[in-house]
């Protein structure tokens, strides 16, 4: 009787510090954590914009297509590797991509798209990085899919590989 | 030996000290009017860090955390109270900004099961003494 007495607490005790172990050691990166701006209108904006003489108005922007949305720098490694699939989505999958070019230098950004190739339709400048915020962006780059009514269905946070990609690819035919 | 360990202790409780007292407010994002500055130290303690998520925004070198604490620092100015900031930075970033988590029904467990272990194991504790008690009398 008093063995088990013993047994019971301890048995607990350790199956609590097991699952506490768990939790500790297992993977849980917060950038994957679902955007809070998830189903709800893309926040508006307007800024000068990097192509244009005109203003960048998000309203006219993010209206009647989908859209993607990518926060980019040219100081930002991560940025340039995934600038080939950004590429794609405008030229093999026709669809409307806008940069959001984050605390920037603007000459070095017209640059860098020149030599590598502009996949944006249209760039806001973000220069001191007001925008990102109030999109919920922690760190560049950061990919925002945009539905036609303006509504935000899937925010990526990091570089876009091969498979994030894919996934693009199949939220896009989901959503369209 | 004694002498050895009481260098530690110091050692230790000054660490601890300097701990306390870090903070990576640059001198002129700080505010003139001292209550405003103290009110946005204030929130900053309380906003993680998302780069370096085990900071406070207050602690933290990171460009992010200065962005936020400079915004944080105007909407002060601009005459906004703190549950309109906080209402702000959780409607763009979630819950998991803040260092606190608030008191809600997804978070019930959190803040009750301290509690309900501890109400356990005094109930455990006690039904083991009246066990045991009934055993010596029989």
């Amino acid at each position: 009787m008093k063995n088990q007495l013993i047994k019971i607490p301890t048995i607990l005790f350790l199956s609590i510090l097991l699952v506490l172990f768990y939790l500790l050691v297992i993977d849980r990166d917060p950038s994957k954590l679902p955007s809070n701006l998830l189903n709800k209108n893309a926040p508006e904006f307007v800024a000068d914009s990097l192509l244009d003489n005109e203003k960048f108005l998000s309203k006219k922007e993010l209206n009647n297509n989908i859209t993607i949305v990518n926060f980019f720098a040219t100081w930002c490694a991560p940025c340039r590797e995934e600038h080939v699939y950004i590429k794609r989505f405008s030229s093999e999958k026709k669809i409307k991509v806008i940069g959001i070019n984050y605390k920037d230098n603007p000459e070095k950004a017209i640059i860098w798209l020149k030599k590598l190739g502009n996949p944006y339709s249209n760039i806001a400048i973000d220069k001191k990085g007001k925008i990102a915020i109030d999109w919920g962006v922690y760190g560049i780059p950061e990919t925002f899919l945009i539905n036609s009514s303006g509504i935000i269905k899937y925010r990526h946070a990091g570089q876009i590989t091969k498979k994030i990609y894919k996934k693009f690819n199949l939220l896009i035919k989901e959503i369209n | 030996m004694i002498s050895r360990n009481i260098l530690i202790a110091t050692i230790f409780f000054l660490a601890q000290l300097s701990y306390n007292n870090c903070f990576a407010v640059e001198p002129n994002e700080i505010l003139e009017n001292k209550k405003q500055e103290a009110r946005a130290r204030n929130i900053s303690k309380n906003i993680r860090c998302l780069v370096c998520q085990n900071q406070s925004i207050d602690e933290s070198s990171a460009p992010l955390a200065k962005d936020l604490r400079n915004l944080i620092r105007e909407k002060i100015k601009d005459g906004d109270d703190d549950k309109e900031i906080y209402l702000f930075l959780t409607d763009r970033y979630g819950d998991f900004i803040l260092l606190n988590p608030p008191f809600k029904l997804s978070t019930f467990a959190l803040w009750f099961l301290p509690f309900i272990f501890f109400i356990t194991g005094v109930l455990i504790i006690f039904m083991h003494k009246k066990k045991s008690k009934w055993i010596k009398k029989n």
